[in-house]
Order: C-alpha cells, then structure tokens, then sequence
C-alpha cells in the first residue's frame, strides 16, 4: 500500500472515530432526565495494527464521569429518601453540547484530508493522460 | 454426446489456471503481482458494499474502500491507454 491509500485509512478511521464520540454525546443528552445516570466520556487511542503500519486512531474503553449526581427535590417522587430529596444525573447540557460542536468540527478536518488526498491521487494519475 | 457436468467443471478449472499468472520474478511477475493486488482491492470494495447494504456495517469503511477501488480502476484504465498508444505508436513506424 502506498502512502496516499494509507492517509485514506487513516482519515476514514478519524471519521469513525468522531462518529462514535458523537454517538456518546447523543445518549448523555437522551438520558438528561434519567436518575442515577453518569455521563460516558469517550477515550481516543493509536491503532497501529503492524509496525510499519499508519497509525490510526480508535476509540478506547468508555469511562463514566464520577462527579456528583445533581440532587432533586420532589417529595412525590417514588425514588426521593426522607428528605424529599433523589439523585438525578450529572449531565450538563451545555457541556454535551460543546462537545458534539467539537466532534463535528474534527470530523470536517477528516473529510477535508480525504478530499484532499483523493484529489492529489487523481492529480497525479492525470499526468499520464496527456 | 453427452456432457458430465463435473468433468466440464473439471475442464474449464483445468483452462482457468492456464490464465493465471506465473510466480517468478521477472517482470511478467511484477505485473501479475499488480494485477492480483487490483483484484484485492475490488474485491475487498465488493465485501464491504455488501456488508454495508445487508448488515449496516460501517459507512466510513465503504467509502473509504470505494474510493480506493475508483483511484485503483482509474490507474490501471489510464496505464492500459497508454500502452495501447504506444503500440500503436510502433504501428505507425515508417519501416
């Protein structure tokens, strides 16, 4: 494989990857409203599956966001305790919200190497037509 | 005549195996190994577009394997053009 089919790989890859943190930042926001909900924050790690190999990027294992739950009060609630009071999750909206800005933007980077490496394949093979 | 259907099988695995290219190293070899890895990729294409369509597999690995195949047709389209051009650039020689 020559370097211009390896920087496809790789550019899919980051695309892939920002999909799934996407994907992470649409079920915190689903379970906004969930009680005892933590919100999963995705890990990016190299991928490089021999040693000449490009290095690529995948996602690793998901971790959960040990701050405190927000605490709710509602004495009508079947989960509140004495004080009226339940726990419910510790999803920031503005913070989801930010973060899927970020991946969208991380994704455009990847398509714009995509585009650019293709364009240079296709450059270099025209030469041959003249 | 009658024809038996395993022994035209036979047959036609028997001619099939005339066409492939030889293991060597010259540069007939070289250009089997070209050929081969041209076949690779169009068949990898092909696995994904199928996996794509009837199990939803990743959309990024099937444009990204796509467009490997079109830069893949593309070479090999305009390297056959040019060879066809220079043979028949040796045609037109004045003898």
């Amino acid at each position: 494989m020559n370097s211009l089919s390896d920087a496809l790989l790789v550019a899919s890859s980051g695309m892939e990857a920002q999909s799934a943190r996407l994907r992470h930042v649409a079920e915190n926001i689903a379970n906004t409203d969930t009680p005892g909900y933590r919100r999963k924050l995705i890990t990016f790690q190299t991928e490089m599956l021999r040693r000449d190999a490009p290095a690529a990027v995948a996602t690793g294992p998901i971790r959960l966001d040990q701050t405190d739950l927000e605490e709710i009060y509602d004495p009508s609630n079947p989960l509140a305790d004495d004080t009226g009071h339940y726990d419910g999750s510790n999803v920031n909206l503005l913070v989801e919200i930010a973060d899927a800005r970020e991946a969208s933007r991380s994704y455009e980077a990847n398509l714009k190497m995509f585009e650019q490496v293709r364009q240079m394949s296709s450059a270099l093979i025209d030469l041959l037509r003249r | 005549m009658q024809l038996n259907p395993s022994l035209v099988a036979e047959r036609y695995a028997a001619t099939r195996s005339a066409t492939a290219p030889q293991p060597g190293l010259g540069a007939e070899a070289r250009l089997g190994q070209a050929a081969d890895s041209f076949a690779q990729t169009l068949r990898t294409s092909e696995e994904t577009a199928m996996a794509a369509m009837t199990s939803g597999a990743d959309p990024h690995a099937l444009v990204q394997a796509l467009t490997q195949t079109e830069l893949a047709v593309e070479t090999a389209v305009t390297v056959r053009n040019k060879v066809v051009e220079a043979y028949q650039e040796i045609l037109r020689m004045p003898v």
